[in-house]
């Protein structure tokens, strides 16, 4: 197993600020800095250059997850001011341009959707993005891999087929209305059912809402995935 | 190019076959075109009709892509989600839409034209509240079934639980236990289709029992040829989980979803697609040749016979006892026969690639 750490949005919704606060010392080697809506990329952006980060071997900014292609174009413009060693993950079905985002190279990250959307869920849809985005790498959402599958075999054959682009996992529990949620026994045994498939050097980042009380424990059961293999 | 080639995908396994043997079947060719346009226009009929929780699924000659004259329509709404009410409202609506769309009633038992639910169909497995209609939706949800309008998700996710029940509770499933190679073939799985095939035997007698002769002929060849094609195209698809037949990769890891995967592609294709499958990939062999011929043959006869409206209407009206002095179910006779013959020789022939799985799977 990689890199451990939080979506700061899980943490503190809209703050990243505080939910760094929340993450320090906690030993914790990656963090996903999330700025799933719009108005949140610019702050997030403005603060990059001088948040201390040095603790984190894995650092990525999740992209706002909706925008209008009148938008895309000045998100696209804020995001080109990351560190290049951050990866910027993005959801494939707010895309509406994808030759605005060839230009991040193997920076960009795309995520496997859940089931609610109409692209980007399958290894199949996923197929036709990476086409677009040739050098793009992947973050494999488990929840959303279950929640659309919960026989984890459209997630199998997503880690399958693209193994070799697989640089972040995002882990967690997900209701059937898509809310995140601390980790339940049965998603654990689900999940490390294809644990094994998953490259050890990718960083696994916890979307679970907890409170930071509660941090360490969720980190416990996150480590639990990766340590039962099934045979 | 033959006349047939192009009604196809062009992915279509029987097509390749009838490529392979240098033939062509025309009336599997044109029911396949006309049930691709009522799919079309069934998808586009309800379009924005369900939400992503649930599906609208077809059952019968549509699901197997054979539409022909005066086929009826078998659906159900599938719901795979959080109970809400509002699934009774657009079932209404869906039926609503689909009788003034021309579309007739489902058939008499009632087992579709109706709300299904995922927990009933993945949960009730067997024991008593395995109810007839419940094996029936269930069964035919793998081996014949599609979803129609704008969301499929509910459908796919039922489909791969239903799977991974069987599966998962095989315990002996790609196990190596000693020095014995793993079994691959999916025996729970194999055995509820078996027992809906004997099922659908039985209640063929039920219904000529419950419904006096009406219908006897047609639905007598049914049973013999779509609904055999049904449970031969199943039995195909346990088979094809042993990497020694498919080429699917042996090792035991990750075996829930790989056979799943495996199950999952056969049964996105239509029966006769999965059987064309199976002969494709045995087709350097003359017997299995000589059986896809017969089997292909006999089919595409079937469907143009029943694409003939006074020929079906004969065989849907005639009396048990003017039954077998009719030519033309005489004629359908014989096809069935023939299509025996083919299901003899490619299951039951020393020599098929089916036959030792068959006796040692299929019998006791």
């Amino acid at each position: 197993m990689g890199s451990l750490g939080f979506s700061t949005g899980a943490l503190a919704k809209g703050d990243f600020k505080l939910a760094l606060q929340q993450m320090a010392g906690k030993s914790l080697s990656a963090v996903e800095l999330s700025a799933l809506r719009v108005e949140e990329l610019p702050q997030l952006m403005e603060s990059a250059s001088s948040l201390d980060l040095g603790c984190y071997r894995y650092v990525s900014v999740h992209s706002p997850s909706s925008f209008s292609a009148d938008e895309e174009g000045r998100i696209v413009e804020l995001l080109h001011s990351c560190p290049k060693n951050w990866k910027i993950v993005v959801h494939p079905d707010a895309i509406k341009d994808a030759s605005k985002w060839v230009d991040f190279g193997k920076q960009l990250v795309i995520e496997n959707m859940d089931r609610r959307k109409a692209d980007g869920r399958t290894a199949d849809e996923l197929a036709r993005w990476f086409a677009r985005l040739p050098e793009a790498l992947l973050c494999v959402d488990l929840a959303h891999a279950q929640q659309l599958d919960t026989t984890m075999t459209e997630a199998y054959l997503i880690l399958t087929r693209f193994q070799d682009r697989v640089c972040q996992i995002h882990i967690s529990e997900l209701d059937s209305a898509s809310h995140h949620y601390p980790l339940s026994q049965g998603t654990m045994t689900a999940f490390s059912e294809v644990a094994g498939l998953i490259p050890k050097d990718a960083a696994v980042i916890i979307e679970s809402r907890v409170t930071a009380d509660n941090l360490e424990s969720e980190v416990a059961k996150a480590k639990g995935v990766f340590e039962v293999l099934p045979a | 190019m033959s006349m047939a080639e192009g009604l196809f995908d062009s992915a279509s396994f029987i097509e390749a076959l009838a490529r392979e043997l240098g033939t062509e079947w025309r009336s599997i060719a044109s029911a396949r075109k006309t049930a691709n346009e009522k799919i079309r226009a069934l998808s586009k009929l309800l379009e924005g009709e369900t939400s992503p929780d649930a599906s609208v699924v077809v059952h019968g000659s549509l699901a197997r892509l054979e539409f022909t004259n005066e086929s009826d329509l078998d659906w159900t709404l599938l719901v795979d989600g959080r109970a809400n009410p509002q699934h009774q409202t657009d079932l209404l609506r869906i039926r609503a839409k689909l009788s003034a769309a021309g579309f007739g009633e489902p058939g008499q038992e009632r087992t579709f034209g109706s709300l299904s639910f995922s927990h009933q169909i993945i949960h009730m497995i067997g024991g008593e509240e395995d109810s007839n209609a419940n094996t029936t939706r269930r069964i035919l949800l793998l081996l014949e079934a599609s979803a129609v309008g704008d969301y499929r998700m509910a459908f796919e996710a039922v489909r791969k639980n239903v799977l991974d029940r069987y599966l998962r509770e095989d315990h002996g499933l790609g196990r190596r236990v000693g020095n014995d190679d793993p079994r691959w073939i999916p025996l729970f799985l194999l055995n509820d289709i078996a027992r809906y095939w004997r099922t659908m035997a039985v209640d063929f007698a039920y219904k000529q029992h419950s419904r006096g002769s009406d219908g006897y002929a047609l639905r007598s060849l049914k049973l013999g040829i779509s609904r055999k094609l049904i449970y031969s195209s199943g039995l195909v698809s346990c088979f094809w989980c042993d990497p020694a037949l498919s080429g699917q990769d042996p090792s035991e890891r990750f075996r829930y979803q790989k056979t799943i995967a495996a199950l999952s592609e056969m049964i996105s294709i239509t029966p006769l697609e999965r059987m064309a499958k199976f002969y494709l990939t045995h087709s350097k062999s003359s017997s299995m040749q000589e059986a896809a011929r017969l089997f292909f043959g006999a089919y595409d006869q079937f469907l143009q016979l029943l694409d003939i409206p006074e020929k079906r209407r004969i065989l849907k009206t005639l009396t048990v006892d003017a039954t077998y002095d009719d030519r033309c179910f005489l004629e359908a006779r014989e096809i069935r026969q023939r299509f025996k013959d083919a299901i003899r020789q490619t299951f039951l022939q020393e020599g098929s690639p089916l036959y030792k799985r068959i006796i040692e799977f299929g019998v006791f």
